[in-house]
């Protein structure tokens, strides 16, 4: 009686183990046949498109993309994912690739064709006359050493500065030309007794991020695009002259008493996100904000601000060094690449080259087209046009370096370095040799 | 979202046949032998599945991240000590461990005085009071340590100087006059680690509490009584008394508490991602595995950390084998 009671109990516990096991192991398989679906590639008439742009951009692209699909016959299952990186490398191994993939990191899509994938985006797949108006360098962003694998179909501009338009003009500041006149401008400001810079670099897990933007837009201007490209394989290091006149400028410009609210040591603490709420009072706590197309939003300025961005909002492009000299724009864009080389796809591939993709998106979103010849009359506002016009003028138009970097440093090191630095804990030599440090061997 | 329920549930009656199916079929084996054999075997049999879950899902993977941590950054080829040469020398890394020791150092002691400190003097408050004041304490424990984070993350917040303070710390300070004060960022005698680490504790107090509570109410209150009429005073009988008696729990505690604190991730991550010199190993395990996708580094971490929890697991076991023979 006493063995069996015990023998049962010890079935008992086994059996909850079983089921914990068989249960936990079945859940990770099942999750899979649910998301792959049954368009693992091939020639069946359907093509699957993975993207992680913003959802607003998302659904009005895909919009078009359906339409202008079904008009050929061809079924798209488009679909929006948060962690397409991770994903995509996932499903490569796996051997069950999407048919296109449209990636934000030029840095993913070179891991993906030192997988041995992707397909080189020949004249036949996307027309030489279709992508003729792009954006100069927005072609560039999306080839591995000189090889067309990525298509940028929809851009974001970084090197922008936004004001409080109303206060802005009331005081009578101009548009800076070069960054002589950017810094001449900040000390204006500051004898006017005002604060010209709004910045923040807290980010969460990513603290630090905008001040790489700062280093990314300087050094392209002080150092031209080959150096900045140069800069991006660590072939210019960090601990180099350009990189320290970046530093410089940012230094004396930004870091310096009074150009921040709270100062210095508080600009790791602020969020990035929180850094311009007073620039849009009638005396505004900060003047200047030099930040990506994104922040134009309700997730980060007041609604009342959004509501009349026209009224409120000014712009101007980061200036270049020299006016009439190369004018360099930074910002990122999402790459479509090909993924299945079959007919529906390259079908596919056409429409998104095609010039009037963005004409649903464009309305209802932030979306900025990398076409020059885009109908700018879709642009939800005077805003977009014109930060859609800085990116159009962009000679030329070059990726966020961070991006391409190696993740130890671009989403690593460079963050936390420079965060060390602008909250004080080292001094600048030790920031850049322990970047150029981080940068891995292989 | 129905398609999710469904899968869901015929998982759940999958897995529950297959199990059962799987038993009945062992049994069935066992039954096939001859008669005493039967009884040997049939344990053995029942304990297969679970030792081939430990051998698949924890034996077999440890052995994989030791091997991938003499493995370059995709395993994809052999570069020997490297991984631990460059970690250990790099200062980032030194600093990450230092860190580490402090909260391995600080938090378990703190959690266990704090917590039968407090089981303690709960004990002496009538039953209605002790409960509340229990269960008060005991909440944090329901809530994530992303939560924490959270919530300890209105508490530290910063805002620049002439702007309305909305953290709780910031708010009292600027009350009282002074400037406010960007606490995460405070390096000095890393005391922006010890906040770190005061949520950690703030969430860990309550399970100490209450295990060593437990403890404490099952000292027989013959020893006290005798130890009273002996003239001892209450902190004698406390520290001479009680404490001895419960000190099998009070280990325990600090044990479980201890490996914790060195798998510590989430309250770094969600607060600091390691900035401002507050790295742990398990979060900079994180950001090597799944920032710089470099799988020897972490693997090599993992494996140090392995090293540095087997001599306290086997302290545990050990000490929990004693105890249930003494039972």
């Amino acid at each position: 009686m006493r063995l069996t009671a015990k023998r049962r109990r010890a079935a008992l516990a086994a059996t909850a183990a079983a089921l914990a096991l068989t249960t936990t192991g079945c859940l990770g398989s099942s999750d899979d046949g649910g998301s792959g679906g049954s368009s693992g590639g091939g020639d069946d008439g359907e093509v699957e498109i993975l993207a992680t742009t913003d959802p607003l951009v998302f659904d009005g692209l895909k919009k078009k993309i359906e339409e202008e699909a079904e008009a050929a016959g061809i079924n798209v299952n488009m679909q929006r994912v948060d962690n397409i990186n991770q994903l995509i490398l996932t499903r490569i191994q796996a051997g069950d690739p999407p048919d296109i993939a449209v990636i934000p990191q030029p840095g993913v899509i070179k891991q993906i064709v030192d997988r041995g994938e992707g397909v080189e985006l020949t004249d036949d797949i996307v027309p030489a006359d279709a992508i003729a108006d792009m954006t100069p360098g927005t072609l560039e962003a999306g080839q591995i050493d000189g090889t067309q694998y990525g298509l940028m179909i929809s851009m974001n501009v970084k090197s922008l500065v936004f004001n409080n338009k109303q206060a802005w003009d009331k005081a009578g500041y101009e548009t800076p030309e070069t960054l002589d006149d950017l810094a001449a401008l900040t000390e204006q400001i500051k004898s006017d007794g005002g604060t010209p810079w709004c910045f923040g670099i807290e980010s969460g897990t990513a603290t630090g991020w905008p001040a790489t933007d700062w280093f990314e837009d300087l050094i392209m201007r002080y150092g031209g695009a080959d150096v900045y490209n140069q800069w991006i394989t660590n072939e210019v290091k960090f601990d180099s002259d350009v990189v320290r006149q970046a530093a410089d400028f940012f230094e004396t410009n930004v870091l310096a008493d009074d150009s921040v609210p709270g100062g210095r040591g508080s600009i790791a603490s602020v969020a990035f996100g929180d850094a311009e709420d007073t620039m849009w009072d009638d005396d505004p706590g900060c003047w200047m904000l030099k930040q990506g197309n994104f922040i134009v939003s309700a997730d980060f300025m007041p609604q009342d601000v959004v509501d009349n961005v026209d009224e409120r909002v000014g712009v101007f492009g980061f200036p270049p060094a020299e006016a009439g000299g190369e004018n360099p724009v930074m910002g990122g864009g999402d790459l479509a690449t090909l993924l299945e080389d079959n007919e529906d796809s390259r079908a596919i591939m056409k429409i998104l080259a095609d010039v009037d993709l963005g004409t649903e998106a464009a309305p209802s979103s932030s979306f900025i087209s990398p076409h020059t010849e885009f109908d700018t009359s879709l642009y939800p506002s005077e805003t977009t046009r014109q930060i859609a016009d800085v990116a159009y003028q962009a000679d030329p138009f070059l990726f966020d370096g961070s991006d391409q970097m190696p993740g130890e440093v671009g989403a690593g090191s460079f963050w936390k370095e420079m965060t060390a630095w602008i909250s004080e804990q080292q001094d600048l030599d030790t920031t850049l040799t322990k970047i150029d440090d981080s940068w891995p061997s292989s | 979202m129905t398609i999710k329920i469904l899968n869901t549930l015929i998982t759940v009656v999958v897995g529950v046949g297959a199990a059962v199916i799987l038993y009945w079929v062992l049994n069935k084996i066992a039954e096939l032998l001859p008669g005493r054999w039967e009884d040997r075997i049939k344990p053995f049999l029942y304990i297969l599945p679970a030792y081939a879950a430990l051998l698949f899902y924890l034996v077999y993977p440890a052995i994989q991240t030791f091997v991938f941590s003499f493995a370059n950054a995709t395993s994809t080829e052999w570069v020997g000590w490297d991984n631990y040469t460059s970690l250990l020398q790099s200062e980032n890394f030194q600093d990450t461990l230092f860190n580490t020791l402090l909260w391995m150092i600080v938090v378990p002691v703190v959690v266990v005085a704090l917590g039968l400190a407090m089981a303690v003097l709960a004990d002496r408050l009538k039953p209605r009071w002790e409960r509340m004041s229990k269960t008060i304490i005991f909440l944090p424990m329901a809530i994530s340590a992303v939560g924490a984070g959270v919530v300890w993350g209105l508490i530290y917040n910063y805002r620049p100087e002439g702007r309305e303070q909305i953290g709780l710390q910031n708010a009292i300070v600027t009350a009282l006059g002074f400037d406010p004060v960007a606490w995460l960022q405070v390096t000095t005698l890393h005391i922006n680690s010890f906040f770190l680490m005061m949520i950690l504790m703030w969430a860990q107090v309550g399970f100490s509490m209450v295990l060593l509570s437990a403890a404490v109410k099952s000292v027989p209150e013959d020893t006290l009584e005798a130890a009273r009429i002996d003239g001892a005073d209450e902190r004698s009988i406390f520290f001479r008394v009680v404490v001895p008696q419960i000190w099998g729990s009070v280990l325990t505690v600090y044990v479980t508490t201890l490996i914790g604190v060195m798998k510590i991730f989430d309250i770094v991550y969600v607060m600091t991602n390691g900035g401002f010199n507050t790295n742990v190993v398990g979060n900079e395990f994180f950001n090597q595995l799944f920032s710089n996708f470099n799988n020897g580094a972490a693997a090599a971490i993992v494996v140090m950390l392995m090293i540095a929890t087997i001599p306290i697991m086997w302290y545990q076991v050990r000490n929990f084998r004693r105890e249930e023979l003494m039972a």
